[in-house]
């Protein structure tokens, strides 16, 4: 198969990776307190009051992706920790017992932050973390919502985002700055807008971007929303693929059907996934976990506006809304078919895809598989069984 | 009745689970609404008529689950829906399910395809516990709740209802743990098993008809003598106690279990509401105050220590680590468990069980193994 022409931008996302890493040390070394987050949670708390916020997903993903998520993992199962824990998880509290690091050595932190829309996985990592490193823990609690949004919960995330600003102006020794996280969350903001408008060019046929181009060019959305850096970035972004539609430069080769993809990729099989849905015509186009990052802040409001974006984002939600943003999305991007993933590791993501087929396949008439691995451990990978299920579902695609 | 009497109908009601329930919805005509285990204001559910049953899972085809829920899903969520699925619950008329981990999170809308049921609903319990924010929060939660039950019901739950349930209750937990404490000062008249097997089916039958019964079994225990015997004393660790026959084990090898953390053993009946205080606010209260469990951060009690404490308070000579498999906030506790009480000098083990395919053999192996370790100690 054809190589495809590689992003411009790439060479940017390098540089700004490398600065990321550079940062938490040269924080460390400034003074700055090394706050570890979560990435779905209010990290714009975190840039106004002034500390850097570290991301050891990101860890646990890079590490997967470069294919040592089992020796990392095994440090930590001689510990005790199953190897069905999550395994960012079980990366980063490998890493913290291990002797080797072929990542590098994960940022120690200072102080750590978990909000828990995301799954309950992170939470326990965290206090794990907490106790290993003797840093302060605080968990933003958000309890799961359903189709309507929930003043509820949002008052309880308001109240937890008051106690997290003092707990945070205890740790820096000043008042926290209102001004300043108006900043951010513009910034924030316009980096969820340029993202958003790049995510929605998959939509296009041909298009120029897919998901597996949203899986690489994501970690600045993660790790840099709140900073111009981000905004710099995604600008760049939407500018060569702009240039790519003119060119006519498309994401795959010949593309036909455009399939919707839940959730996280399998990291160290990327390619893997990537080439063979390019080979059968298909262009991955669209997936919820590259969409977790569409907010918008009301800047006069900021305290109630990231309550309600980060309470009704949908890894905080019920079963029911979850099939309905899949199927709008399938509509939104034109899919002809879904693949869902059901990922051994997070748990909160997979438990329901085997009913949300049959409810999606019902309302949309679409054809739609389930296959079974472990986003970032080889270990629970079996290549002829993805393969006999993605067969078939190609076979289904190409004779709808 | 005598005690061998309510022992053996305290047996069969843990046997056969759905009996009672069954019975009282027939002679009553009322409604059965079901709780995972055990985080549920069920005085609330009681208060508003109806019979709160603690589904307790099962160890047979949990396979009927496996279309809906994937094999590495905690084996009691599964086993429980696999009732479900076979009809074993076809008498409930709603299910509250207690949101302490991503599969109760989670399981919800699922069971809401397989296996629809009129009232369905999930207790959102904050999971940090130390900030205010968590109490005001949890006090809206219960108050949503008792919505949704009075909504059901057809009319509203009186405060003076809740007060005589929250009493109900309180007088139920009071008499277990004296239960608990008649059982740890003379473990011959009340086994280790016979002592859970009342916890376990006081979930599962009406709690007036188990005072009654209750209070006639602790007048029958008082009247024995106590004959003091060297057990080795133990406590036992975990989210749930399973299966029942670790008991027998310990039994067997001279053990005593005087304290847990179990969502189905002491943790259950530990904690009174306070009846002088607003009823949804000394719900929350109760609930907050909870001996530690993995599904919560608790930074003012932190489980280790929580359990070191227990362990010293009890004179305990060991414990064992229960671990129901797949249970995640379970395993991320264990390492730091195991290591603060072996650095405590108590002798710790991990036992792994899972509803429906636990080796009973190679657990009464392992459960010997470490009694006659501990008990070395002890002699030694
Ligand atoms: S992969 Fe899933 S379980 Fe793991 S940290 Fe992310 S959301 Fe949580």
């Amino acid at each position: 198969m054809a190589e495809q022409k590689a992003f411009k931008t790439a060479g940017l996302m390098k540089d700004l990776m490398a600065k990321y890493y550079t940062k938490g040390k040269e924080s460390r070394e400034k003074g700055i307190p090394v706050a570890w987050v979560t990435a779905v949670s209010p990290v714009e708390i975190f840039y106004a009051a002034g500390l850097f916020p570290y991301y050891p997903e990101n860890f646990g993903a890079l590490a997967a992706a470069r294919k040592v998520a089992d020796k990392l993992s095994m440090v930590a199962e001689a510990r005790g920790y199953a190897h069905d824990l999550c395994g960012y998880a079980r990366c980063g509290i490998g890493d913290a017992y291990a002797d080797e690091h072929p990542v590098g050595e994960i940022v120690k932190p200072d102080l750590l932050f978990c909000c828990n829309t995301q799954c309950g996985s992170l939470p326990k990592w965290f206090e794990v973390a907490s106790r290993f490193y003797n840093a302060p823990y605080f968990l933003l609690d958000s309890p799961q919502i359903g189709n309507e949004p929930d003043k509820l919960c949002e008052q309880y995330f308001i109240e937890q985002l008051k106690e997290l600003i003092s707990f945070l102006e205890e740790v820096t020794g000043r008042p926290f700055d209102y001004d300043r996280l108006k900043e951010v969350l513009h910034l924030s903001n316009e980096a969820c807008r340029l993202w958003n408008e790049v995510l929605d060019t998959a939509a296009l046929k041909p298009a120029p971007f897919g998901f597996f181009d949203a899986c690489f060019h994501m970690a600045p959305i993660v790790t840099w929303r709140g900073t111009q850096e981000a905004v710099t970035y995604y600008q760049a972004l939407k500018e060569e693929v702009n240039e790519r539609i003119k060119e006519g430069i498309h994401a795959i080769p010949d593309e036909r059907y455009k399939v919707y993809f839940d959730h996280i990729p399998l990291w160290p099989k990327l390619r893997w996934f990537s080439d063979i849905f390019a080979a059968h015509n298909a262009l991955v186009a669209v997936s919820q976990y590259t969409h977790s990052w569409a907010y918008s802040f009301d800047l006069e409001r900021p305290l109630e506006s990231l309550a309600e974006n980060y309470t009704e984002e949908f890894v905080n939600r019920c079963f029911d809304y979850r099939v309905q943003l899949k199927v709008n999305f399938m509509k939104k991007y034109g899919c002809d078919g879904f693949v869902l993933f059901s990922n051994r590791s997070c748990k909160p993501n997979a438990y329901g895809l085997y009913d949300k087929r049959n409810v999606i396949s019902s309302i949309t008439g679409l054809p739609g598989v389930v296959f079974e691995a472990d986003m970032s451990d080889l270990r629970f990978f079996s290549e002829s069984q993805i393969m006999a299920k993605l067969e078939l579902f190609f076979e289904q695609l190409s004779s709808r | 009745m005598n005690k061998a009497e309510i022992l053996g109908l305290f047996k069969k009601v843990a046997e056969n689970p759905d009996w009672q329930a069954r019975q009282w919805k027939e002679e009553q005509n009322g409604k059965v609404i079901g709780f995972l285990l055990t985080d549920v204001p069920e005085e609330l559910v009681h208060a508003a008529g109806f019979f709160p049953y603690g589904i307790s899972g099962g160890n047979s085809r949990l396979e009927r689950a496996d279309a809906h829920l994937q094999t590495w899903a905690c084996s009691f969520v599964r086993s429980s829906l696999a009732l479900a699925l076979e009809g074993k619950l076809d008498f409930l008329d709603g299910l509250i399910i207690p949101q302490t981990c991503d599969t109760t999170r989670m399981v919800l809308g699922i069971w809401q395809h397989a296996s629809p049921l009129p009232f369905l609903l999930n207790f959102r319990v904050p999971r940090q516990v130390d900030r205010p924010s968590a109490r005001n929060y949890l006090i809206g939660e219960l108050a949503r709740l008792k919505e949704h039950l009075e909504n059901y019901r057809g009319s509203e739950i009186s405060a003076e209802k809740l007060k005589k349930s929250i009493k109900l209750y309180n007088h139920n937990r009071a008499l277990l743990r004296k239960l608990f404490t008649l059982h740890e000062q003379n473990p011959a008249s009340l086994s280790n098993k016979q002592l859970y097997t009342v916890i376990k089916a006081s979930m599962l039958m009406p709690r007036e008809k188990l005072n009654e019964l209750l209070t006639e079994l602790i007048k029958a225990i008082e009247q024995e003598t106590a004959v003091p015997g060297n057990r080795i004393r133990l406590v036992i660790s975990g989210t749930l106690l399973e299966p029942l026959e670790i008991l027998d084990f310990i039994e067997e090898s001279g053990g005593i279990v005087v304290g847990d953390d179990l969502k189905n053993g002491f943790r259950y009946i530990d904690g009174d509401i306070n009846e002088a205080v607003k009823p949804l606010e000394a719900l929350a209260d109760r609930q907050l105050n909870k001996m530690p469990s993995a599904g919560y951060d608790i930074a003012r009690n932190p489980r280790r220590y929580f359990l070191v404490k227990t362990a010293e308070q009890k004179k305990a000579h060991g414990v064992i680590l229960l671990h129901l498999k797949y249970c995640e906030p379970e395993n991320y506790d264990y390492y730091d468990n195991i290591q603060a009480l072996e650095k405590a000098g108590f002798p710790a083990i991990r036992i792994e069980t899972e509803y429906g395919t636990t080796s009973l053999g190679q657990m009464r192996t392992r459960v010997q193994a470490f009694l006659e370790m501990v008990g070395g100690e002890i002699n030694g």
